[in-house]
């Protein structure tokens, strides 16, 4: 629970609608979530089952048809701006600004998150520091390699200290080495308290990191609960060897190993 | 507003990491200059050309040169870079007013096109062009090629959140870009033919152009010059009302 006792995350029916030139599409369709301050939550799904559709809707980016968010107990809907105070983001592609120099762009998202010149530049530091880029702080964005733009992705996120840190499948592409450190902070930045919601198509990875999941299909979610319930549930059900997070994706999903393939990547690190 | 002068500050920055992008907004607009002066003074001396008011051909052009110069601004292309790359989201997800991406980026346009300006008619000065209305003259030239950049740079910040694509952003800086040339860029507007004449006169430029030209060859002749800034002031207001309105209903 956060100061004021709310869960770090509530969505009650939450409902998202495209219109196009072919008609309505309905991205989201009714989806709950309640997560407590603490956890390291995944959200799994098949490509274009919901999964950032949903995170956007809880990061203020993208407006909600239907239904009810909260973040940190704000509604993002009706105060987005407090509840962009609350939360950090860090997205599928570590969008930067390549021109900048690392420290710039942390100091300048300090000063977007209100502080003075000297805090955001004393935050920067600190930021670098925990990522490890201070030897290339002063260079330009456009030189780092895909690990060190996810690291500082993530201190960006960082900068302002939220309660709730929203990361959309932060190690897309990432090497084993570097996905393994992106793993390491994200385990560290929740060890002091910061809530994770975690989207990710590496089961693995959900396996490794998430207290609980959900996984999100066709704009509604078909499973919730810890790893090992949701593998249990299914032995239970199906009885026979002990499945992975992999057989349960499949299930909950109702999709073969054959139709996965190229939706659903197994790694591991 | 602290937002909008820090991402100002970031604009100017970007802006001065692409020297090659700086270089050919003040190159292209002298290359016609030069151009465009060899070609036709001879047609037009000084002596016995009355709209020149005793200067010579290059000062005629002057405007044109720092009106394309103004429309040559980054700051759309930039946007839709960010649009594309993710960032714009990033910057989305802050407490900051939505309306300070973009006029961050008009804040440092307008700075810029303050400096490529005062550049070019510095440079224009050592070949005989003078600025006949003085000191004052070369405030107004500079404020309003700046502020036509400005205009410029809302109208395509608008076609970069409508599209959220570079090449659509790129191809519509083509469409806005002939009414730089339905002007009577290379004669006075009475002696166009009856068509150009037509277009020169609801063409809103012609009315930029021709105050940048009478703060040139004559003196403050406020008759000319009030209706340059008044076009500046209409399409810049509906230019920035578009963009805040794009950028708050951007999902």
């Amino acid at each position: 629970m956060n100061d004021n006792g709310a869960p770090a995350i509530r969505a009650e029916g939450l409902v998202k609608h495209y219109s196009g030139r072919e008609g309505t599409v309905e991205a989201v369709r009714g989806v709950d979530l309640e997560i407590p301050s603490g956890e390291i939550f995944g959200f799994l799904g098949p490509n274009g089952a919901g999964k950032s559709t949903t995170v956007r809707m809880l990061t203020t980016l993208l407006s909600i048809t239907a239904g009810r968010a909260e973040v940190a107990g704000v509604d993002v809907a009706r105060d987005p701006d407090e509840a962009r105070r609350r939360i950090g983001v860090a997205f599928q592609e570590a969008g930067l600004d390549p021109r900048q120099t690392g420290r710039e762009l942390l100091v300048l998202h300090g000063r977007l998150f209100g502080l003075g010149a000297d805090q955001a530049k004393g935050r920067a530091q600190q930021l670098l520091a925990l990522v490890e880029l201070e030897d290339a702080a002063d260079r330009r964005i456009k030189g780092y390699s895909g690990g060190m733009e996810r690291r500082l992705d993530l201190a960006a996120a960082l900068v302002h200290e939220p309660d709730v840190l929203f990361l959309d499948e932060p190690t897309t592409g990432l090497d084993p080495a570097s996905r393994l450190t992106v793993w390491e902070e994200l385990r560290r930045i929740n060890g002091q308290g910061t809530t994770v919601f975690l989207t990710t198509q590496y089961l693995e990875e959900a396996d490794q990191l998430c207290d609980r999941l959900a996984i999100i299909d066709d704009g509604r979610i078909v499973r919730e609960g810890t790893p090992d319930q949701l593998k249990s549930d299914l032995r239970e059900r199906r009885g026979g060897e002990e499945p992975t997070l992999d057989d349960v994706f499949l299930d909950a999903t109702g999709r073969t190993r054959e139709r996965a393939a190229g939706e659903v990547q197994e790694v591991v690190a | 507003m602290s937002a909008t002068i820090a991402l100002g500050q970031r604009s100017l920055r970007e802006a001065l990491r692409q020297p090659d992008a700086l270089f050919m907004t003040l190159f292209i607009p002298i290359f016609f200059l030069v151009v465009n002066t060899g070609q036709a003074a001879d047609i037009f001396p000084s002596e016995s050309t009355g709209f020149l008011e005793g200067q010579g051909y290059g000062a005629f052009q002057l405007p044109i040169t720092l009106l394309l110069a103004a429309s040559f601004g980054m700051a759309a292309l930039f946007l839709v870079e960010e649009i594309e790359g993710g960032y714009f989201d990033k910057l989305r997800a802050m407490p900051i007013p939505r309306y300070s991406i973009v006029l961050g980026r008009l804040a440092a346009e307008s700075l810029k096109g303050i400096v490529l300006s005062s550049v070019i008619i510095l440079i224009a000065l050592p070949f005989g062009i003078t600025i006949a209305s003085g000191p004052l003259g070369f405030l107004l030239i500079v404020g309003l090629s700046a502020l036509w950049g400005v205009v410029y740079a809302a109208f395509m910040q608008l076609i970069a959140l409508k599209t959220r694509s570079a090449a659509a952003t790129n191809s519509g800086g083509l469409i806005f870009f002939p009414l730089l040339f339905l002007t009577p860029n290379f004669v006075p507007r009475e002696l166009l033919t009856e068509p150009m004449e037509v277009a020169a006169t609801l063409n809103p430029v012609t009315y930029l152009m021709e105050a940048l030209r009478s703060l040139i060859l004559v003196d403050l002749d406020w008759g000319q010059i009030l209706p340059g800034f008044a076009v500046v002031a209409v399409l810049g207001a509906v230019a920035l009302v578009l963009n805040i309105r794009m950028i708050r209903n951007y999902d």
